[in-house]
């Protein structure tokens, strides 16, 4: 079976309207992030997160009336997985886990005459927090480094810049999907926890593997074509990979979507993540980290 | 067709290790379920018969992380602060001034707490000589001392930590030092949180007690030796003789010497299994030849001591004021076997650890031996006058949380309250008993700053979604690549399966924790070493379209297209280094296998594809690429 003849389409002609398509993408992300803001999980704002099976289903107004009795009614109630299955998230601190404490008794003594099943109970210091933030960003910021290094000794330095920018792209592009998307399905929790930062961490490794493979065709078709100016040069290797491209990312596409329905409720936030960084992956390994560095041999050719 | 020898030999090598790597996982699965499927005395006896085995096979399984067989991890933070008010001496309203502003300003932030107490003490003008060491001692001086006795706190804490949870019997616990002050306690299986917590927090229970009379102790054992003769055999009988050739293997010239004339039957290598009949408790538990009364068990074995010693009928036998306690560590003996001692002391302690004030491991000039000095109070000072001058030429067991760390003989009457602790055997050794004794002293307050736990039947239900979730992603990207590629497909397909068990075997070989994100990582595995089959399948169809035959067109596709999947796949290498570098628990579990996964499927992608291909032409059955 064959999806694609042998294609010859003009990736590169196109790229300044794909250029205002990625600002606007941009833009949008960026807004929503300062506007609507990025829902942290546990793990980065540090608090006490319970998940309480009751052997009959409560209602959350109940358990909330309960909670507010014990002066935690700010808390965060949402049913997790079933009815019976209750999400309770607070932010106050305390020493050691006496949130936690708090709230399993005032709900034992509300609910007396039910089985409650502590099924997870989180508690993350102010301190903790804090570090895993930090942690997180070093290790998004590190991971570019690393990658850009790694491209600009094996291609050229332009390309190692090229493909940085086009993570640059796909970490904001995703970072405001996510921040417009959170809130809009109950059912899929998109806040930041470790698992989602652990996406943006693979997301930037499969979309540079995109980038690398695309790169590579154009070293290979530079050698080979001497005489071929870039633009068709490089719209030849796209084209080539072009194929690869599509059925790679589909199949991983795939597998996240089974993961995203069939991979529990703690992969969710991860399959979620990274099905929409696998699309701006493809899309910015063509438009962001090949358009880049066309426009920037455009730029050395003027000055010379 | 070197080459190919070459690369077939790898392959059966890679599989081959695999396979053996994964066996005790298996294993262990498979005892599992027999255990599950046995009841009261006969799974008591399977445990009994399978124990070395079990534990074999337990220690060398893939490990499943907190997230999939549910427990806790607490990560302990030593309050440096609080110890440095406890440890400070004539306390005034400018030092509580001062810890309390310290205390506000390191809550939140990461600043280092003694360099900013230091700062602040200067900042004012006071010299720190007025709380802490001598007058004499200038600041720069006492700044390296506090922070010397605060690092001397934290490994008190860890090692009160590490001895607790031994005596708590967790299996596989995981204990340790993360930074300068915090403890990572990780404990699998483990429900009563409560419980839990006190274990970790309460202070730490430094005792001396009066080790009872070796003939008394030896007496006991006999007792105990003669009543388990004829009550062992109805849960064990059947075991036996099974048994009897894996004991065969324990280095017996050790034993024979070790047990000297207590145990004389034992020197018979040949009857071990007689012996085990005839003395089912001085088989396992060795009194010492010299006639000390300390009774020596091979580590594999506490447990099972554990389990006869706490059998109610053996409890009664045992005379009033008499309690068995076990050494805190396991010693490492002459013939290179770890063994745990067994000492019978008085159930009463004779002091307890409020009264030591000071304790400080040394050499003595005399003879370059490890020593360690001990200092009381003037309280503790009179009574350990009166219990040493009654005591001379007894021994004495330094106890923490009832586990014995040395059991010293005492050789005078001390008065005055300063010790002299000989018989360490390494400067580490005396250094351990340093900080058992300061243990009750100075304890070192630690706090909780994270708890995570999950419940049993949360990570039950996170295995079932896991495993269902990568089964599907297999077969789904099995069927679009048979589809897709045809034969080529099946035989990307065929390479796929033995990634899988490239991957577990790694693991196991590591001995590596498979996380839920572990599972993801696993998944997205699948994912991405199609992407190398792609890569040389796509490259294969156009080099065919450009002319070359079947044959020339997979070599060249192969060589091609390596380049692509080498860079490719290293980056993301790269990512997966950065993430098992900073993410924690779960997020390491997943970069852990993304990158064992990323080399199982470069290897399995090209070199067991490329095999199948060239076999295949060689026997002229073409594969066709779609």
């Amino acid at each position: 079976m064959r999806l694609f003849k042998k294609t010859n389409i003009d990736f590169l002609g196109k790229r300044h309207f794909w250029y205002l398509v990625s600002s606007a993408m941009m833009v949008v992300g960026v807004v929503s992030i300062f506007t609507k803001g990025i829902a942290l999980g546990i793990d980065f704002r540090g608090g006490t997160e319970l998940v309480i099976a009751f052997s009959q289903p409560v209602q959350i107004s109940e358990v909330r009336a309960s909670l507010n009795a014990v002066g935690l009614g700010q808390s965060e109630i949402k049913s997790y997985g079933s009815a019976q299955n209750l999400l309770i998230r607070s932010t106050e601190q305390a020493e050691g886990t006496q949130i936690g404490d708090r709230i399993k008794a005032a709900l034992q003594k509300t609910f007396p005459d039910q089985k409650l099943d502590v099924i997870k109970e989180d508690k993350i210091g102010p301190k903790i927090g804090k570090e895993l933030r930090r942690d997180a960003l070093y290790a998004v910021i590190w991971s570019m480094l690393a990658i850009m290094a790694y491209v600009a000794i094996r291609f050229k330095f332009t390309y190692g810049l090229g493909a940085v920018i086009a993570l640059v792209h796909d970490v904001f592009t995703t970072f405001g999907f996510l921040s417009l998307l959170n809130g809009v399905f109950p059912q899929l929790n998109l806040e930041i926890s470790q698992e989602v930062i652990a996406a943006f961490l693979t997301l930037i490794g499969t979309s540079v593997n995109d980038t690398v493979v695309i790169f590579d065709r154009i070293r290979e078709n530079e050698k080979i074509y001497r005489s071929m100016p870039l633009d068709k040069v490089m719209n030849r290797s796209l084209n080539d990979t072009l194929s690869r491209t599509i059925i790679t990312s589909g199949t991983i596409f795939l597998v996240l979507f089974i993961l995203l329905i069939f991979g529990g409720e703690v992969n969710r936030g991860f399959a979620f993540t990274m099905g929409f960084g696998i699309v701006t992956g493809t899309y910015s390994s063509i438009y962001v980290a090949s358009a880049f560095v066309f426009d920037w041999s455009l730029l050395r050719k003027k000055k010379a | 067709m070197r080459n190919q020898l070459t690369r077939i030999i790898l392959i059966l090598a890679a599989v081959v290790l695999s396979i053996v790597f994964l066996w005790p996982t298996y294993q262990d699965y498979n005892y599992r379920r027999q255990l599950n499927a046995l009841h009261g005395q006969d799974s008591v006896a399977f445990l009994e018969q399978h124990q070395d085995d079990i534990l074999n096979a337990k220690l060398k399984r893939i490990k499943l992380g907190l997230d999939l067989q549910g427990g806790m991890r607490v990560v302990l933070e030593v309050n440096i602060l609080q110890f440095l008010d406890d440890f400070a001496k004539n306390k005034d309203d400018n030092f509580n001034a001062i810890i309390k502003e310290v205390r506000a300003e390191t809550s939140t932030g990461d600043a280092s707490v003694i360099p900013l107490f230091v700062k602040k003490f200067q900042e004012r003008g006071i010299r720190l000589s007025r709380y802490y060491g001598s007058i004499r001692d200038d600041d720069a001086k006492i700044a390296t001392m506090l922070q010397d006795e605060a690092d001397k706190a934290v490994d008190r804490a860890v090692e009160i930590v590490r001895n607790r949870v031994d005596q708590y019997h967790v299996s596989e616990p995981n204990i340790q030092k993360q930074g300068g002050r915090r403890i990572i306690v990780e404990l699998p299986g483990v429900k009563d949180e409560n419980e839990v917590r006190q274990l970790l927090q309460g202070t730490a229970k430094l005792e001396f007690r009066l080790l009872k009379d070796p003939q008394i102790t030896y007496r006991v054992m006999e007792t105990i030796d003669k009543y388990l003769t004829g009550n062992l055999e109805p849960d064990t009988g059947a075991v036996k003789r099974e048994q009897k050739k894996e004991e065969v293997q324990k280095p017996k010239d050790a034993l024979s010497e070790l047990t000297g004339g207590a145990a004389p039957e034992a020197t018979d290598t040949t009857s071990e299994a007689k012996v085990q009949r005839e003395h089912p408790f001085f088989f396992y538990v060795r009194p010492d030849q010299h006639g000390s009364g300390d009774g020596y068990v091979d580590a594999k074995d506490k447990d099972r001591v554990e389990r006869l010693l706490a059998r109610p009928e053996v409890q009664k036998l045992l005379p009033p004021d008499f309690a068995f306690v076990w050494s805190a560590k396991a010693q490492q003996f002459g013939d290179g076997i770890k063994r745990y001692i067994l000492y019978a002391v008085r159930a009463v302690p004779e002091l307890t650890g409020g009264v030591v004030v000071n304790a400080q491991a040394s050499i003595d000039p005399e003879d370059n031996r490890p020593i360690v000095n001990m200092e009381m109070n003037n309280e503790g000072s009179r009574e350990w006058a009166r219990i040493t001058g009654a005591n001379i030429n007894k021994r004495i067991a330094i106890m923490l949380d009832n586990a014995v760390y040395s059991a010293p003989v005492v050789q005078t009457k001390i008065t005055g309250g300063r010790s002299r602790i000989t018989g360490s055997d390494t400067p580490n050794e005396a250094r351990l008993l340093e900080i058992v004794l300061k243990a009750g002293a100075l304890p070192a307050p630690v706090s909780i700053i994270e708890q995570r736990s999950v419940g049993p039947s949360l990570g039950e239900d996170s295995i079932r979604s896991g495993l269902s979730s990568t089964l599907l992603a297999f077969i789904m990207t099995v069927l679009f690549m048979v589809v897709y590629y045809n034969s080529a497909g099946a035989v990307a397909d065929f390479a796929l399966l033995f990634n899988i068990l490239f991957i577990l075997g790694v693991m196991a070989g590591f001995q590596a924790t498979l996380t839920l994100p572990g599972i993801a990582g696993i998944v997205l595995t699948i994912g991405m070493a199609v992407d190398a089959n792609v890569l040389i399948n796509e490259r294969i169809r156009e080099e065919m379209e450009g002319g070359k035959t079947l044959r020339a067109a997979i070599d060249a596709g192969y060589s091609k297209a390596f380049a692509a999947i080498f860079d490719s796949n290293i980056t993301t290498f790269l990512t997966g280094v950065v993430l098992y570098q900073f993410g924690t628990g779960p997020v390491q579990g997943f970069a852990l296998t993304l990158m064992i996964g990323i080399v199982a499927s470069m290897f399995s992608a090209i070199v067991i594809t490329h095999v199948i291909f060239n076999l295949m032409t060689e026997k002229g059955l073409n594969p066709n690429f779609g």
